[in-house]
């Protein structure tokens, strides 16, 4: 569905992405992780052709989105951090923009606004920034295009709307749907989103699933900090020490987000080799 | 229609993209037009007190007409350099840009609304309130200016006028990122100034024997009285020079604004 080779892409003063690739497929709610200005958000504006790669090739069901052909934008829907609505009732916005995309599913969009509590009369500029990401994000899954992107989606919702979020996200996604979610609220995250992209340096450093994760790495608390070859990764916890290993035991381990990211960022040359070390033994 | 044509321009999209853009603007339309009615209605009163004042008990049959005509041009360039700004809003770049309508389609709907559209509803509203404006006058002072006939031919080659200038200002309002109206009014004044200085240095060059220092002394050119005589009474090169150049302007400049303002459009990145 989304295919990346190649491709290159800089603001004037800084190279953000040099060779990437990347390939995702649709059935899957992928969570694209990244420190700050590691490009993710830059990366969600290519795939939705609000940038133009300037070297490579970015193709989106098919399509080269820099020519933001209709056909493409009726398949996508981008909630960036920025929102951005018009001073119009929420019944009156489906109205307008409901017609934009084919398969917009009236009924589900009235039951997302009912969900999300959202007062159907009154205009949409007079709602809280809370408020407008949850009537976006209600629209953006009544939409049911094939791609949706979400950056950031749970910032600025309060604690009961993040629940919410995911609910409404995990029950309404399809199997003929990619979900690509930026965010750094790993913790809103947990158990929505699967496989996780780590970008780092103008590259993918990281794609696989949790699954494989929890098969590859083993995470342990120990009292006392490791110091032995095997370590990937130890942070100093309450109690003790978060320590991350090659799983060799066989046994599946809980792998949570944030020590995911932390060991990737930390040791990625090390956590490579357990994975192709996996992959390779999977070849054999 | 040919199939690729077909895939960027569908009529169910462009109408709701009219619609879209007329449900966005409603209010600051309902706006201008109560301010555009309460100028009307009081500088019209105005010019018929002052008339009433110098004792002529008649009003002026250009009154409207004029009026009219500035009111269209600089209310329509406004609005035309205003056309894209959602492109340079905080976030709006991002909505506009990835609503499902083709970058055709997107550029074909506001210049519709902002030449045809705007003109056509300026003369039905302008019709309307030079009517109450008159209506007003008779009542208060027992005469007025001509109504506003929409159908007067200064009026509809205004209009003509208004279609091929305002496709500047709509090219000004997707090319740049703030200030368009101005930005767009001071780029014409650039033009213009530059056209004036290659004129002159072109008649300075092609007639340096008859400039007195900086003073150029037609009468002196060979042929240019007969020329001069030619072009008063509406004959001769000159006037066909005008004549043509007048026609590719006319012609040319709303084509060539239209190609460059879609390609800009095409080519935006937020």
């Amino acid at each position: 569905m989304i295919e990346i080779k190649g491709m290159a892409f800089g603001y004037k003063r800084q190279k953000l992405f040099d060779g990437l690739d990347l390939m995702l497929e649709p059935g899957n709610i992928y969570g694209l992780l990244g420190k700050n200005g590691a490009g993710k958000t830059t990366l969600l504006k290519l795939i939705c052709g609000l940038r133009f790669p300037q070297a490579g090739e970015c193709r989106v069901l098919g399509y080269l989105p820099q020519n933001r052909p209709a056909g493409l934008l009726e398949d996508i829907c981008l909630i960036s951090e920025d929102l951005h609505v018009p001073p119009v009732t929420p019944v009156f916005f489906e109205q307008l923009y409901a017609p934009f995309y084919p398969r917009f599913d009236h009924g589900v969009f009235a039951e997302h606004l009912r969900e999300f509590e959202l007062d159907g009369s009154k205009k949409l500029t007079e709602l809280s920034y809370g408020q407008k990401k949850k009537f976006l994000l209600a629209f953006g899954l009544a939409s049911r295009t094939r791609l949706l992107l979400l950056d950031e989606p749970t910032n600025g919702l309060d604690i009961p709307s993040k629940s919410q979020f995911r609910k409404a996200l995990a029950r309404s996604t399809t199997g003929e749907q990619l979900v690509l979610i930026s965010t750094h609220q790993v913790r809103d995250m947990e158990n929505l989103i699967d496989p996780i992209i780590i970008l780092d340096e103008g590259k993918v450093i990281f794609q696989e699933s949790l699954e494989e994760a929890s098969r590859r790495l083993s995470v342990t608390m120990e009292r006392e900090q490791p110091t032995d070859a095997g370590v990937i990764y130890s942070d100093k916890t309450l109690g003790g020490y978060v320590v991350v290993r090659e799983n060799t035991a066989g046994a599946e381990s809980l792998v949570d987000l944030e020590t995911l990211f932390n060991t990737v960022i930390a040791n990625r040359d090390k956590v490579r080799t357990v994975f192709d070390g996996a992959a390779a033994g999977k070849g054999a | 229609m040919a199939p690729s044509l077909n895939k960027a321009f569908k009529p169910r999209r462009f109408a709701q993209l009219l619609l879209r853009d007329l449900a966005g603007g409603y209010r600051s339309l309902l706006v201008a037009m109560a301010a555009v009615t309460g100028t009307v209605i009081l500088v019209s009163a105005l010019t018929v007190l002052g008339m009433q004042l110098s004792g002529r008990h008649a009003g002026t049959a250009n009154f409207h007409p004029n009026m009219f005509t500035n009111l269209l041009f600089l209310g329509g360039f406004i609005v035309s350099s205003l056309a894209f700004r959602e492109i340079r809003q905080n976030g709006g770049g991002v909505f506009y840009l990835t609503l499902p309508a083709s970058s055709l389609e997107k550029y074909a709907s506001k210049l519709l609304a902002t030449s045809v559209g705007y003109a056509l509803g300026s003369v039905v509203f302008y019709t309307a309130a030079a009517a109450a404006s008159e209506g007003i006058n008779r009542l208060i002072f027992g005469f007025g200016n001509s109504f506003f006939n929409p159908f007067d031919p200064n009026v509809l080659e205004a209009l003509g006028y208004y279609l091929v200038a305002q496709s500047v200002f709509l090219l000004g309002s997707v090319w740049w990122r703030k200030t368009a109206f101005l930005k767009t009014w001071g780029m014409l004044m650039a033009v213009a100034v530059g056209v004036l200085m290659v004129a002159g240095i072109t008649a300075r060059i092609v007639f340096h024997e008859y400039f007195h220092g900086c003073t150029l002394n037609l009468d002196d050119v060979p042929g240019w009285n007969e020329l001069s005589r030619q072009t008063v009474l509406g004959i001769g090169p000159l006037v066909e020079i005008g004549r043509i150049l007048k026609i590719v302007f006319l012609a040319g400049t709303a084509p060539v604004c239209w190609l460059i303002g879609w390609l800009r459009l095409r080519d935006i990145e937020v």
